[in-house]
């Protein structure tokens, strides 16, 4: 077991998480669609993690707490995915390439198991106004 | 019928009763049109100054004031907007002197330019259902983004020259990081890239095109794409942002897989743009600047390039008018909080983390549920739709010209 696992997250899109974003971006739906991270079996039993554990997800940009969620896809150990939202961005660097395209495709970060709660959609806002 | 502006598929089939101020029977509509429908009577925006409620004409005419003192204002959104709004929003910014962009600058912008300037072959949707054997979902899965892109036009119907349709005669490939829903769709076609893989990727069916071992992927499986791509009569590929961000500047690559696809059979290109009006909107800046998307009017000229992008003009602008967009949730941290700290203005028909962070919010009416106009489809059809439902609110176009008006 590790303390730490190294991840590359992509995001991607999902039907039922644009639903409940369309709703509502303040609902406990969105959130529980948005906040998580799909990952790898493999990389949940080397962090000790079971599905639906709450994961601290950081890097040099910032950090988020969200739900696990276990890949049904092939094995991808060391890739995990995260869909657009608030959160995966809380991630995504804006230092970006001369096609001025973000990184969200291919964000650098490390996973641990978190202490507190999944991140509030109030404290991303709070974030932003501070 | 009615038309769902939920995507850029604009769907004209849609049947939709009203009875008491709620939707009692709708028709035709995917889950994704279905909650844009049903989102028209929840979470909607009032006039609002430092989250006061005002009236609109205060509201108004303090977007007006704080743009009039504004050095370098930043005019963006736009995708979610008639080409009508889109029209007026140009005209503000040329009178400004502001800096304008939308949502095709970080997505299909890219592309979208190669296929407006003719280097990139394209195609109708309709041609797509008529014709297609082959119909390749790069970095896209519309399953999730577009549902009824494949029961409409490239997998399902009957077309005129595809009567056997998905059962004997269309084949559908995929090529993607992950088992997208479109993915597990394409069975026995599904290739998976390693993130940013699609250029080796690209490298490898050129390799197997021209009877070369390829480099990457499982070399069997390669050999059989390569046997589909050669057999296919009328092929269309659709890249999604998958594509588009692994790619990033090396477009000439999938240039030259369309020439050589295009020297054995036929292969057009439709990008799978989000928004229900991005591509009106780079036709449009196109036709009245020479640039599709990330124009500066500063000092009366025209100017173009990525210090014009909105992720670059976030943090150089002293105030943004953000329009039927929600960048605060869109955008990563550093863009979206360099724009909360700006006096932002935000016409947007519902609460969004950019209405609860601007300092004037201006409610408008739903484009193709309350408000009329005309769209572009992504494939590049012109769509005009009336309103749906009555009300008293004013459309993008109107509030863009009382703004005007008012400056």
């Amino acid at each position: 077991m590790a303390s730490e696992v190294a991840v590359t997250i992509v995001t991607v899109r999902d039907i039922f998480q644009d639903e409940a974003g369309r709703k509502s971006r303040f609902s406990d739906e969105y959130k529980n669609l948005s906040a998580l991270i799909i990952l790898d079996k493999q990389d949940l039993a080397q962090l000790g993690a079971k599905d639906g554990q709450k994961l601290l997800v950081k890097n040099d940009v910032g950090s988020v707490i969200v739900a696990a969620r276990t890949s049904e896809d092939d094995a991808h150990p060391g890739l995990a995915f995260m869909y657009n939202s608030p959160w995966s961005n809380q991630l995504v660097s804006d230092d970006v390439c001369d096609g001025s395209i973000p990184g969200n495709k291919r964000i650098k970060a490390t996973l641990s198991i978190a202490e507190g709660n999944v991140t509030q959609i109030s404290e991303l806002q709070a974030r932003m106004q501070s | 019928m009615a038309i769902c502006t939920g995507c850029s598929l604009l769907c004209e089939d849609i049947v939709a009763a009203l009875e008491n101020g709620a939707f009692s029977h709708v028709k035709n509509l995917c889950r994704k049109g279905h909650s844009h429908f049903q989102a028209a009577f929840t979470e909607r925006t009032v006039p609002m100054i430092d989250g006061e409620k005002v009236d609109l004409d205060r509201a108004i005419a303090k977007a007006a004031e704080i743009l009039k003192s504004a050095k370098s204002p930043l005019l963006y959104g736009w995708s979610n907007s008639t080409l009508e709004a889109q029209a007026a929003g140009i005209r503000l910014a040329e009178k400004l002197g502001a800096t304008i962009d939308d949502t095709s600058s970080f997505c299909q912008g890219i592309l979208t330019e190669r296929i407006l300037s003719g280097k990139i072959p394209t195609c109708t949707l309709d041609d797509v259902r008529n014709y297609a054997d082959t119909t390749i979902f790069w970095g896209s899965d519309p399953s999730s983004s577009h549902p009824r892109h494949l029961s409409r036009f490239s997998y399902y119907p009957r077309g005129e020259k595809r009567q056997k349709s998905y059962e004997e005669e269309r084949t559908c490939i995929a090529v993607d990081v992950r088992k997208s829903a479109t993915a597990k769709l394409c069975s026995n076609y599904y290739f998976r890239v390693a993130p940013g893989g699609d250029a080796q990727f690209m490298e490898a069916i050129l390799a197997v095109l021209e009877g070369k071992i390829p480099k990457v992927g499982d070399k069997k499986k390669m050999i059989e794409l390569s046997s589909v791509l050669k057999k296919t009569e009328w092929g269309a590929i659709f890249p999604g942002l998958g594509m588009i961000y692994s790619l990033q500047d090396n477009m000439e690559l999938f240039e030259r897989l369309l020439a050589k696809l295009n020297e054995i059979t036929t292969f057009k290109v439709i990008p799978m743009v989000g928004h229900y009006n991005m591509r009106g909107f780079n036709e449009l800046m196109l036709e009245k600047t020479g640039f599709i998307n990330r124009v500066s009017f500063k000092d009366g000229a025209v100017a173009h390039g990525p210090e014009h992008s909105a992720l670059a003009a976030a943090k150089t602008c002293d105030t943004a008018l953000v329009i039927g967009s929600d960048p605060l949730s869109a955008l990563p941290f550093g863009t979206a909080r360099a724009l909360a700290r700006q006096p932002l203005i935000a016409i947007d028909p519902r609460r969004s983390l950019t209405t609860d962070a601007a300092k004037v919010v201006i409610p408008s009416a739903i484009s193709g549920l309350e408000a009329g106009g005309t769209a572009v489809r992504m494939d590049g059809v012109t769509i005009k739709f009336e309103p749906i439902i009555g009300t008293l609110l004013l459309s993008d176009e109107q509030i863009i010209t009382r703004i005007m008006e008012a400056i």
